[in-house]
């Protein structure tokens, strides 16, 4: 395995290894060990594994992953979901593609009490598709609009993605969440609009309903009560101090658990579910983060990250290149590599650089999420587009795709914002 | 001779003084001490989490590690000595004094006898900081809710009165800014590191401290064993006590710029007699069940700690 | 959605996805209510629960490994299937094969490494900090849940081999 010693070898290994279907966390933590014994040896490198498999998943502040999970798993059962997109139809129901726009802001809603792209896309799909279908929405807008909206579970906090990112950077996850609030609910306006350009653009005849008197609207907000009221009490516990932001995700369960009992939908049958699924979720993750961080070890023996700095400064490039370059890398990336595993891949080999260059790492995480949402909706392996056909498998994936091109350019045009004005990034934190 | 190259973990930010000021001249000095047979590489990222990184040693994942003793609880009992409270107020004192007993006395009880130790040095007096209280009140910690790590400090807020609240130092802003504690058990320098001043109204002072932290910088047996007689007689004249020295130092600078970032920020004041005297009483148990725990390793506390606070006496001694 | 005859669960499947649901549906629960009481104590007793950081610690490190099981019973770890999607239908379940004992090796290389680490940490005494509760034998608990993981990482794309070759 000597070959390995050299970086440019291993990444060309572990592309090969993920591509012919191997589990990412065993294709991570396989050329990991390996590349690391090809430069230290073999016995070193066997107990530096059983050191990251054992040692991070002890990690206290790694808990809020399971707790955010289980939380937003308790927020599905609970039908929260429903209601919101109720509440936001019943005020727009009277605008042409306004089922495509409370969708829209229905998942930005819900993302702000799930951590999950996947689970966001997931659960709105089933909620928003059959209405849309049932006025006659043409699928392109509808299935786009979901998988779009859906991206938005992991830049609004809780966020899983965040907390990896966290992890990976030691920065405060705190104040991750408080930066992606605002890039958040740009995210939610970019939707909306390229849900009125695809209308237009396209003529879309859709039909729109009689509008509904003030009065009833706003009793229709009485569906959000249920979401806010636990995002009001994860995120104002944060503000105002009285749990950490590690403590959030465990007080968040708490919380979404009562809104289950509290929603007459409660069953130890179900629990059982919702928590044999968060075991589940929680050791897929875990061991692609260990898989992950086997491989960032070999990275950092490697010497590749000094390679990648000095070839930036081979040809002076200034900050603001390096970012489009890594804009442009993760754009190619996130075509073919889930999105969970390019952050894995990508973030430890490109943090030190962008630090180096005098950018701010709570900013690049927020930058870092923003190019993974893009990541979930482009082909050919667009997660999120995954997840629709999953629960429709009588859509095509052609048709998921080419609904998605707006929603990809306004995405590109918020990264683009956010890079050029990073003030709307640190703005909270 | 051949040239070798030693690889040196590290898991703190390039610019915290212990990287700057102690391990970067350390691995300078060791590679300038050998005529250049000796040289070093600092890996750009961390390994692992810091309680990691003495198995790092042992295992060969990496030639030099440091890091705290502390982290691995249940592995060092002979740490006990150096993070008792009153002390010494200078770090560069208690860590020559530290290193000299070491050497002498604490090595013998095998702990690590899986490395090759360069130097153990201990941090400046772990002093009382709080938000709004009143600094002279006798009961000033009854009930406060305390930042604490583990160790040692838990036991001293518990038996002070106080609730600690656990949390890795990394956290102790975020547990100071949202309220979820009041005050903090915390050297000068860290307070001033962790950014938490600005969180914080009063300090007090402690003659000798109310604990310290003891560290390790420690290096792969098989690779020392590797050097030669010559080479490992060069590291040794620029490790050990010249290490611990060099690091008490760095602390007591640290320390220093920590107070002067406290002015007109925090009140620090001295302990009240009042204060002293219930809080050395109520302090007497636990350092008398530090030295128990001495004991039953099989380790003469009694003499070890006398041994101690002379050889303390003898470093201040050669300050002055 | 009907889940394909080759995947359904056997009898020991079954009774094992029984065992790890019931254990790990403690473990998060004690999780979630560890963190609810810290807080709830802090403020309305002015008694966090001691150790409640270390306790979580130790209930997460176990529900990963213990979860690991539940994805290896239904081979369901994430891959990138954008090129393996496109092989023909008899080819899958040999593919699966591969990549499953593929995953063994890597799986059984971090048993062993799991069990020596426990070891080391025991013959030392390692403990948590504030409750002192040995930490060894979660190391060997972990080391456990990775050692069936990766016998069912195999074992269950074979299962799946051979019910798909019978039809
Ligand atoms: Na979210
Ligand atoms: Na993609």
């Amino acid at each position: 395995m000597e070959f390995l010693a050299s970086w440019p070898v291993g990444m060309v290994v572990i592309f090969a290894l993920l591509l012919a279907g191997v589990p990412i966390s065993f294709a991570l933590a396989g050329v990991g060990v390996a590349g690391v014994a090809a430069i230290i040896g073999w016995s070193p490198a066997l107990s530096l594994l059983g050191s990251t498999f054992f040692d991070n998943g002890r990690d206290y502040s790694l808990s809020v992953l399971p707790l955010f999970l289980l939380m937003g798993n308790f927020v599905v059962q609970s039908g929260i979901a429903q209601e919101l997109y109720a509440s936001a139809y019943a005020w727009l129901r009277h605008r042409k593609g306004g089922l495509a726009t409370a969708t829209v802001i229905a998942c930005g809603a819900f993302s702000s009490v799930c951590g999950s792209s996947m689970a966001t896309a997931a659960t709105m799909t089933r909620i928003a598709l059959p209405s849309m279908r049932k006025f006659g929405y043409p699928d392109q807008l509808s299935t786009a609009a979901i998988a779009a909206g859906g991206t938005l579970g992991i830049l609004i906090p809780p966020s899983v993605i965040l907390v990896f990112y966290g992890i990976m950077t030691q920065q405060d996850i705190g104040k991750l969440f408080l930066a992606g609030l605002i890039p958040g609910v740009l995210g939610v306006i970019g939707y909306a609009i390229a849900v009125r350009i695809t209308v237009t653009w396209r003529g879309m005849d859709l039909p729109v309903e009689e509008k509904l008197p003030l009065m009833d609207r706003i009793r229709a907000l009485k569906g959000t009560a249920g979401a806010l009221l636990l995002f009001a009490f994860v995120m104002g516990g944060i503000y105002l101090g009285v749990f950490t932001p590690t403590e959030s995700a465990g007080m968040g369960a708490g919380g979404a658990l009562l809104l289950v009992l509290l929603s007459g939908r409660f069953s130890l049958r179900a629990l059982g579910d919702v928590l044999y699924d968060t075991m589940k979720t929680t050791a897929m993750m875990f061991f692609i983060l260990f898989g992950a961080l086997t491989f960032t070890n070999y990275v950092n023996m490697s010497g590749m990250t000094a390679d990648i700095q000095g070839f930036l400064a081979s040809f002076g490039s200034t900050p603001t290149m390096t970012i489009l370059i890594i804009l442009g890398i993760y754009l190619l990336l996130g075509c073919v590599l889930e999105s969970l595993s390019m952050i894995m891949l990508t973030v430890p080999v490109f943090y030190p650089i962008v630090a180096a260059q005098g950018f701010d790492l709570i900013w690049f995480g927020i930058f870092v999420v923003m190019v993974t949402e893009i990541s979930y909706i482009t082909p050919p392996v667009g997660m999120n587009a995954f997840v629709l056909r999953s629960v429709v498998p009588d859509v095509r994936l052609g048709t998921i795709f080419s609904g998605l091109a707006p929603f990809v350019v306004l995405d590109v045009v918020r990264v683009a914002l956010l890079t050029i004005f990073p003030g709307i990034v640190l703005f909270l934190t | 001779q051949t040239q070798t190259t030693l690889t040196v973990a590290n898991w703190l930010p390039p610019a915290h003084p212990l990287v700057s000021e102690v391990i970067v001249p350390m691995t300078e000095q060791i590679t300038e001490a050998t005529g250049g047979t000796v040289q070093t590489t600092i890996l750009p990222a961390p390994l692992g989490p810091p309680a990691a990184h003495f198995d790092f040693a042992v295992n060969g994942v990496a030639d030099i590690t440091f890091g705290v003793q502390g982290y691995n609880p249940g592995r060092f009992t002979t740490t006990n000595l150096a993070e008792l409270p009153f002390l010494s107020d200078s770090a560069e004192a208690t860590s020559v004094a530290y290193w000299r007993v070491f050497e002498d006395q604490l090595i013998d009880a095998g702990e690590y006898d899986q490395v090759k130790v360069l130097g153990v040095f201990t941090h400046g007096p772990g002093e009382i900081f709080m938000k709004e209280a009143d600094a002279s009140s006798a009961d000033v910690l009854k009930g406060a809710k305390l930042r604490v790590g583990g160790g040692i400090v838990h036991e001293v807020a518990t038996t002070l009165g106080a609730v600690p609240v656990e949390g890795p130092s990394s956290k102790a802003y975020e547990l100071l800014s949202q309220g979820v504690a009041d005050g903090i058990l915390f050297p000068y320098e860290s307070v001033n590191f962790f950014k938490l001043i600005p969180q914080l109204d009063i300090g007090i002072s402690v003659p000798g401290g109310l604990y310290n932290t003891s560290f390790y910088v420690v290096m792969n047996k098989a690779k020392w064993d590797s050097l030669s007689a010559e080479q490992q007689e060069q590291i040794d004249s620029v490790t050990g006590e010249a290490l611990a020295r060099m690091a008490g130092k760095m602390w007591d600078r640290a320390d220093e710029k920590g107070v002067d970032a406290m002015d007109g920020q925090i009140a620090v004041s001295p302990a009240t007699d009042t204060q002293l005297e219930a809080w050395t009483a109520a302090l007497q148990p636990v350092i008398e069940s530090k030295l128990g725990e001495m004991d039953e390793a099989g380790l003469d506390s009694a003499a070890l700690y006398d041994a101690f606070k002379a050889e303390i006496a003898t470093a201040e001694a050669e300050l002055q | 959605m009907q889940t394909p005859a080759a995947h359904r669960l056997s009898v020991p499947g079954i009774t094992l996805r029984g065992v790890l649901s019931v254990l790990g549906g403690l473990f998060l629960l004690a999780m979630m209510a560890l963190t609810v009481l810290d807080v709830l104590g802090r403020y309305l007793l002015n008694a966090p629960v001691a150790g409640a950081g270390e306790l979580t610690e130790i209930l997460l490190c176990a529900t990963i490994f213990l979860g690991l099981c539940a994805v290896a019973l239904r081979d369901e770890h994430v891959t990138v299937d954008l090129i393996t999607d496109l092989l023909p239908d008899w080819v899958q379940p040999w593919r699966r094969v591969a990549c499953g004992v593929f995953g063994s090796v890597i799986l059984g290389l971090v048993t062993w490494r799991l069990a020596v680490y426990a070891g080391q940490i025991g013959s030392y005494g390692g403990q948590t900090s504030t409750l002192k509760l040995p930490i060894a034998p979660l190391g060997y608990f972990c080391a456990l849940c990775t050692g069936v993981g990766a016998v069912l990482s195999t074992v269950v794309p074979v299962h799946r081999l051979i019910r798909y070759l019978k039809g």
